[in-house]
This record gives C-alpha cells, structure tokens and sequence, in this order.
C-alpha cells in the first residue's frame, strides 16, 4: 500500500511539471491536455490517497462520472 | 489503538465515512460550477482573461500544488502507519503533513501580498474577482482542514482518537487537494 501511495506521489508530482512545461506552448488542443492531465492527478489523489480504490463500485463510479462530465462540460462552453 | 477492521465495499462504509464523503461531493459540485462559471465567463471577454492569467506566476501555482501534493502524501503515509499500529511514525507524518499545509499557506501569503502591492485586487476585473474567490474560498478550507488535523494530533498523543477519526479527517484534508487540483490549471494555465 505504501508502495502503491508512492509511485502515485511521484506519478502526480510529473503530471504538475509537465502541466506547467505545457501551458506555455501554443495550440488548440492544450486546453483539452491541461484538463486531463488535472483529471488524471484528481482520479490519482481520490483512488490512492483517499483510498476510494477500496470502496464500492458506487463511490468509484461517481467521482469518474464527476470528473468526466466537469471536462465535456468546460470543453463544450 | 482499538481498531475494527470496517468492509469498505459496503456501500455505507466508504474510506473517511460516508457523511464525510457526502460533504467531499457537495463542495466539488460548488467549486465545480465556480469553475465552469469562470470558463464561461472567459469565453465572453478572452483577451480581458488571457491577460489577466499572464498577471499571474505560474511558478506559485506549481509550487503551491507540490506542496499540496505532498502534503496529502504525508497524510497517506500517516493513516497507513496508524492502520499498521505505527503510532509514532504516524504522529511524525501527521505533522509534516501540517507543515506543508502551513507552507501552502505561506506562499499563497506572499502570491496575495505581491497582487495587493500590484493593485490587482478583487475589483481589478472579472478574471480577479474570480480568483480572489476561488482562491480565498479555498484557503478557508485549508485552514478549517489545519485546525482539523492539529485536533487529530493531539487526539492521537493522549489516544483519545481512533482511526475512524483519523481517515475522516484526512478524507477532509484531500478534499483541499481535489479541490485545488481543479481551480489550479483553470487559474493559472488555462486562460
């Protein structure tokens, strides 16, 4: 578990460098990238940090749906 | 430590209890449509937002999110070690978890204090107003979660605490995380 809560750590500490790296280039689809890099950093800390992987398929299934419906929703504005 | 192992498959027992994670939602859902609301207004005056972002460092938003980061890694590693009957190592990671937080708070003194000094305050334009909102809100809930976790110590020193109290409230803590890992990049990158 321990090990687990590490590589996310590592994994998260990357994805905020490589956002930060990315958001000075310029292109229509960096705004989509920002955006999953960020959904991909939330589904780490609530999966592996707030131990959500653990927890009824309920509880896993509306933090990916809020987190996916938050993206279509930015995107489409 | 008295300790109950709980099936957190059971639908009522997720990770931080059930009522923790109803709060979790309910601020999500509210800094959610903060953020879609900043999005929407940005799409009406781009320019007025794309260079009001430029006014900002991304290097406090990066540094401010490490922190973050860690510190909720340290507040992982604490509730691990308490599961495994590690008490001092528990207690050890439970205060550096309490320190990156204050450090969070430190920097985000110095990110505020440089944006006064600029005259960039909460009436400069929208794209502030908004930031000073999501931001401040923000840093509420960091300082509630401080004041959460510094109980939590000193409920583990004289072991008045269980761990049912110690992942609720660390459930609490990684809420400041999610929560700043969704108004970070739209704040600070996106615009």
């Amino acid at each position: 578990m321990k090990k687990s809560i590490t590589i996310t750590y590592i994994f998260l500490i990357l994805l905020t460098v490589v956002s930060g790296i990315i958001s000075g280039v310029i292109n229509k689809n960096i705004s989509f990238i920002i955006l999953l890099l960020s959904a991909l950093k939330f589904i780490g800390v609530s999966f592996y940090f707030m131990d959500l992987k653990k927890a009824h398929t309920f509880w896993k299934s509306i933090i990916i749906g809020y987190v996916i419906a938050l993206i279509i929703i930015v995107l489409m504005i | 430590m008295k300790q109950e192992p709980i099936n957190y498959r059971n639908i009522y027992y997720p990770p931080g209890g059930i009522l923790m994670w109803i709060i979790v939602f309910l601020e999500l859902i509210t800094f959610g449509m903060a953020v879609v609301a900043m999005v929407y207004c940005g799409k009406q005056e781009p320019e007025i937002f794309h260079e009001s972002r430029l006014l900002l460092n991304p290097v406090y938003g990066i540094i401010n999110t490490i922190l973050l980061i860690t510190s909720g890694f340290c507040m992982a590693i604490s509730v691990h070690y308490l599961k495994i009957n590690t008490l001092q190592k528990s207690k050890v990671l439970l205060l550096a978890t309490m320190l990156f937080g204050m450090l969070f708070l430190i920097v985000k003194t110095f990110e505020y204090n440089e944006k006064i000094n600029l005259g960039l305050d909460i009436n400069h334009d929208l794209f502030f107003t908004f930031y000073w909102l999501l931001t401040l809100f923000h840093v509420i809930h960091v300082i509630v979660g401080l004041v959460i976790l510094g109980s939590v110590y000193f409920g583990l020193r004289k072991e008045k605490t269980n761990i049912e109290d110690v992942e609720a409230s660390a459930t609490f803590w990684h809420m400041c995380d999610l929560i700043w890992l969704l108004i970070f990049p739209v704040i600070y990158l996106f615009f």
